[in-house]
């Protein structure tokens, strides 16, 4: 009850107050919230942003979506950082818990846990998809480590199950997600028995992963006609796909030598599994993973995420020294010291940025489109594009996730179109428009005429040949 | 609940002519599946149908709406309970469980008389597997108390049981032919003939564990008075026979294994399995022992149990039976059980204020779920898996309009994530039960769900024609069982 509901409710209630007293611009659903109304509203757009992207990852959508159905904004969001952060502390419950620990101890890892993100003030980690990654990272990681520990059926389940949904959380946990998975198998081949139903730890550990990556591949192809649509972005982002893909995969290996341990004490030790320390092993080669996960990304220029995978990072190693046998006060002190430390690896937080709000230039351009035509249509492009359309309740303007000038001339005939751009800068580079035309944001393209800049964002007029109902009501116009 | 003392309370009857064996239906109608469905229950069905039929003409599309979005929040709820009755089963109150240590150290003990009943029905070969078998338990013979319930009629298995040789405590009880001629009217004569103190039922082709008469009897001692039934598990001792077989066992694991010990976990009401269900005998003859008009007795035993404030527990001990191997013996006994589950509900639908109260809120839900949300999965599967596969193969605009944004969120959600969790949940079984390489063949399940799709209708096309028939599971066609 404690562990469970009480403190995870009470911490919970506490990041959701922190958030909204010192923060007045937090918006919790920020990412998701513009996709949610898409889909809730059963347009194609909804569907294609759900899957299109691996940057931004279906998993949060699915998560949220519930919300943004049943509440308004902001209150859907709200909700949603609330129910996140509980899960999240559900997840630290779950995780120290495994090693037989006792309530307290759950407690203060959790109470450190709250503190580190009031302390270390990060936006980024106030939105509900990091309390959603993170509890998904560490019941993998502590499942992992349990699994090897003790060669329990249900830690199998967990890892695998934790880990394929954290693929769906997005690039930057795949390769953690896919290692952690892979290692199922490979961490029980150190004990006779296990070595032998390595098939059955196959099927259960690595299968919701490649279940749930298949589903994703499929319905890329169903629904925006490539399977492998949601990672194209990434030929635009880096140079070099392959030497990039490599890359991604180095960190892995710091997991080798917490698996050769593992194999090593459970071929000593007399009780089936390798034992807690091994399972602290490969908690430390975890956390070392995600770190050395963002320092790839970051070298690549993909390192949008990095205050998530700090948040994974430093809560696993707080697990870790939660699950060591030492008296309460002693984990305490540490925990606090931990926190302490925490803010000089995150950092202050940055600056806020000025930004115009989405409201103003929603009005500006559908003031701008109608003052030239009855009959105007913009196209807000990509991710970006739903976020700033959240709260816009018009028809001038529409989200496009996937641009085609010739289809959406052909599909709006007889109408003066238009298309606003958002500026390539962030995440936003890895938006499908701009792995398309990539110069579409300084240079416009083929058809596209520069017409105005709102805020960061570029509006383009598609020009095209005025149609016969246009020209007789232009005359009738003229008449009168 | 009322339990309506029986009239046989408490004591065995020695003249077979004295007992009724339909005294369930006799004196509690209401709790008898002999009348399948109330008057007031036919109105309602004819009514829910008729206002189906009205919308469906005058507001097509918004009706058809709502009864996709009913179905799909149904598939979602049932998602997210099989999640929480798996997690459950990882409680350590999920099954419980002795050792042979334990069971040894209360030895030297004086053991209850132990009552067994074995109905049996055109069964010959597998009488003598069975006397084996319960030779073989390991319980003081002079405590076992064995009743072979076989048909007047049935020459065969009468012949069968003349030739062996049967040990003092075991005998031949001849149930005179009357309808309904079903499984739990034998069994209700058998239970007024017992002499023990708690009871089990075994079908023919069982091999119980030699220890679990022993461990029922602990499990018994070491549980509150409230608990009066202990089911054991089941499986298969044929599972590799074919692909039925494999998939068959591989539910039953799934079920047995994980999904019972979580319903025991939560409390729930348990639909008894077929077999291997340990009572308190007096308590049993309390409620009239079993419906003999429903056919899963079982089942509709368990929710009597529950309804008259008793509990139910789950044993760490299996019973190994024979996988029906055949496919048109699969799809007869598939079809009794998915009727005798309609049956079933309606039976205590008869008045759902009343089961809510006798069952508290929780445990009406899990009712729900369980007994009414089978029969319904099966039959509504078909449907969703017809559309599914229309809208992938030819993107009809029709179909997109029945699922608007948020049911076709929730509806693709159970379609790719639902059916994945009932797979693995059947690997998870096959993987307790070490059937390893059952796995895979676990992964084609959904063509086993079509299988039970088809009975699912037939069983609902039964339940308005044949009510009462019992479409006899053929056992005995799995070679060297015997041995």
């Amino acid at each position: 009850m404690l562990t469970g509901f009480v403190t995870p409710v009470v911490l919970a209630g506490v990041l959701l107050a922190f958030a909204r007293l010192n923060d007045g611009a937090w918006e919790p659903g920020a990412q998701v919230a513009g996709i949610c109304r898409e889909l809730l509203a059963g347009t194609t757009q909804g569907r294609q942003a759900l899957f299109g992207s691996c940057w931004t990852a279906p998993l949060p959508v699915l998560v949220y979506l519930p919300f943004a159905w049943l509440l308004s904004e902001p209150l859907a969001g709200w909700v949603a950082f609330f129910v996140a952060w509980l899960f999240a502390f559900w997840a630290v419950r779950e995780a120290v818990k495994a090693t037989g620990q006792s309530g307290w101890r759950i407690v203060l890892a959790q109470a450190a846990i709250a503190a580190m993100m009031i302390v270390a003030r990060q936006p980024q980690a106030l939105q509900f998809t990091t309390p959603l990654t993170m509890g998904l990272v560490l019941l993998t990681a502590a499942s992992l480590a349990d699994w090897a520990a003790f060669r329990r059926l249900r830690d199998v389940v967990a890892a695998g199950t934790a880990g394929a949904f954290l693929v769906l959380c997005g690039f930057p946990f795949f390769a953690p997600a896919c290692v952690a998975v892979a290692l199922i198998p490979l961490a029980a081949c150190g004990d006779d028995e296990s070595r032998r139903r390595v098939q059955a730890w196959f099927l259960l550990g690595c299968l919701p992963l490649l279940y749930m990556s298949g589903v994703w591949l499929l319905l890329n192809r169903l629904i925006l006609g490539d399977a492998l649509f949601f990672l194209r972005s990434l030929h635009v982002l880096v140079p070099n796909p392959a030497r990039f893909s490599l890359a991604m995969l180095l960190p892995g290996a710091m997991m080798l030598p917490a698996l050769f341990l593992t194999w090593l004490c459970d071929a000593q030790r007399a009780e089936t599994g390798a034992g807690p320390h091994a399972a602290s092993v490969i908690l430390i080669s975890f956390a070392l993973m995600l770190v050395c996960t963002t320092e790839v990304l970051g070298r690549f220029g993909l390192g949008w995420d990095a205050p998530t995978l700090h948040v994974c990072f430093l809560s696993i190693l707080m697990i870790v020294l939660a699950r060591l046998r030492q008296p309460v006060y002693r984990l305490a002190v540490a925990l606090a010291l931990f926190v302490w430390l925490t803010t000089l690896w995150l950092g202050s937080a940055p600056a806020p940025v000025a930004v115009v709000p989405r409201e103003q230039i929603c009005r500006e351009v559908e003031e701008y489109v109608n003052a030239r035509t009855k009959y105007g249509r913009v196209f807000v492009l990509g991710y970006a594009g739903l976020d700033l359309l959240r709260n816009y309740t018009g028809e001038r303007l529409v989200a496009n996730m996937d641009l085609h000038v010739g289809s959406v001339r052909r599909a709006y005939k007889g109408q003066n179109l238009y298309v606003l751009v958002p500026c390539p800068e962030g995440p936003v580079r890895a938006e499908s428009v701009f792995w398309k035309h990539p110069d579409i944001y300084r240079h416009g393209g083929d058809r596209l005429l520069f017409a105005g800049a709102f805020g960061t964002w570029h509006l383009f007029e598609i020009i095209s040949a005025p149609t016969q109902e246009q020209l007789d009501e232009w005359k009738k116009a003229g008449e009168q | 609940m009322d339990t309506g003392v029986g009239r046989q309370k408490g004591e065995a009857v020695k003249n077979i002519a004295d007992i009724d064996p339909l005294e369930l239906a006799r004196r509690r109608p209401e709790w008898s599946a002999a009348q399948p469905m109330t008057r007031q229950q036919k109105r309602a069905i004819v009514a829910i149908v008729l206002v189906i039929v009205v919308a469906l003409i005058f507001a097509p599309l918004r009706t058809a709406q709502i009864l996709i979005g009913f179905c799909t929040l149904f598939y979602v709820i049932s998602t997210l309970y099989k999640f929480a009755v798996i997690r459950a089963s990882l409680s350590p109150s999920a099954i419980m469980r002795f050792s042979p240590e334990e069971i040894a150290s209360v030895e030297p003990r004086e053991w209850p008389i132990y009552s067994i009943l074995v109905p049996m029905y055109k069964e010959p070969e597998t009488l003598k597997q069975m006397l084996n078998a319960l030779i073989a338990m390991d319980y003081p013979a002079d405590k076992k108390d064995v009743q072979f319930l076989l048909e007047e009629d049935d020459d065969l298995t009468l012949d069968a049981a003349r030739t062996l040789t049967m040990p003092p405590g075991f005998r031949v009880t001849k149930i005179p032919p009357s309808f309904p001629r079903t499984k739990p009217k034998a069994c209700n004569i058998g239970l007024y003939l017992a002499k023990g103190e708690y009871l089990v039922i075994y079908d023919a082709e069982d091999m119980p564990e030699t220890d679990q008469l022993k461990k029922a009897v602990l499990a018994f001692e070491a549980s509150p008075e409230n608990v009066v039934c202990v089911q054991s598990r089941l499986n298969y001792y044929n599972p590799r026979q074919n692909v039925l077989t494999r998939w068959f066992t591989a539910e039953y694991s799934a079920w047995f294994d994980l999904q019972l010990p979580g319903l025991s976990a939560m409390r729930a009401v348990i639909p008894l399995g077929g077999t291997s269900n340990h009572f308190k005998i007096d308590v049993l003859r309390d409620l009239m022992g079993w419906d003999a008009y429903n056919v899963t007795e079982d089942c509709d035993l368990g929710v009597r149990l529950a309804r008259a404030g008793y509990a139910t527990r789950m044993l760490e001990t299996t019973t190994w039976e024979e996988a029906c191997s055949v496919l048109p013996f699969w799809i007869k006994q598939r079809t009794r059980w998915q009727k005798g589950y309609i049956q079933t509900w309606f039976v205590h639908m008869r008045r759902p204020w009343k089961l809510a109260r006798e069952l508290g809120f929780v445990n009406f839900l899990h009712y729900q779920l369980l007994i009414g949300g089978g029969p319904f999965s099966v039959l509504i599967n078909p449907i969703f898996w017809a559309m599914a596969l229309v809208w992938f193969l030819f993107r009809p605009e029709g179909v997109s309009h029945l699922f608007p944004g948020p049911i076709f969120a929730a509806g693709a959600g159970c379609l790719f994530l639902g059916n994945f969790v009932f797979i693995y949940i059947n690997l998870l079984g096959c993987c307790k039960r070490k059937n390893d390489d059952l796995m895979w063949w676990a992964l084609l399940t959904p063509i086993y769900w079509l299988m039970m799709s088809y009975s699912g209708w037939r069983a609902l096309f039964q339940f308005f024609h044949d009510p009462f028939v019992w479409e006899k599971t053929q056992h005995g066609l799995v070679k060297g069982a015997s041995e």
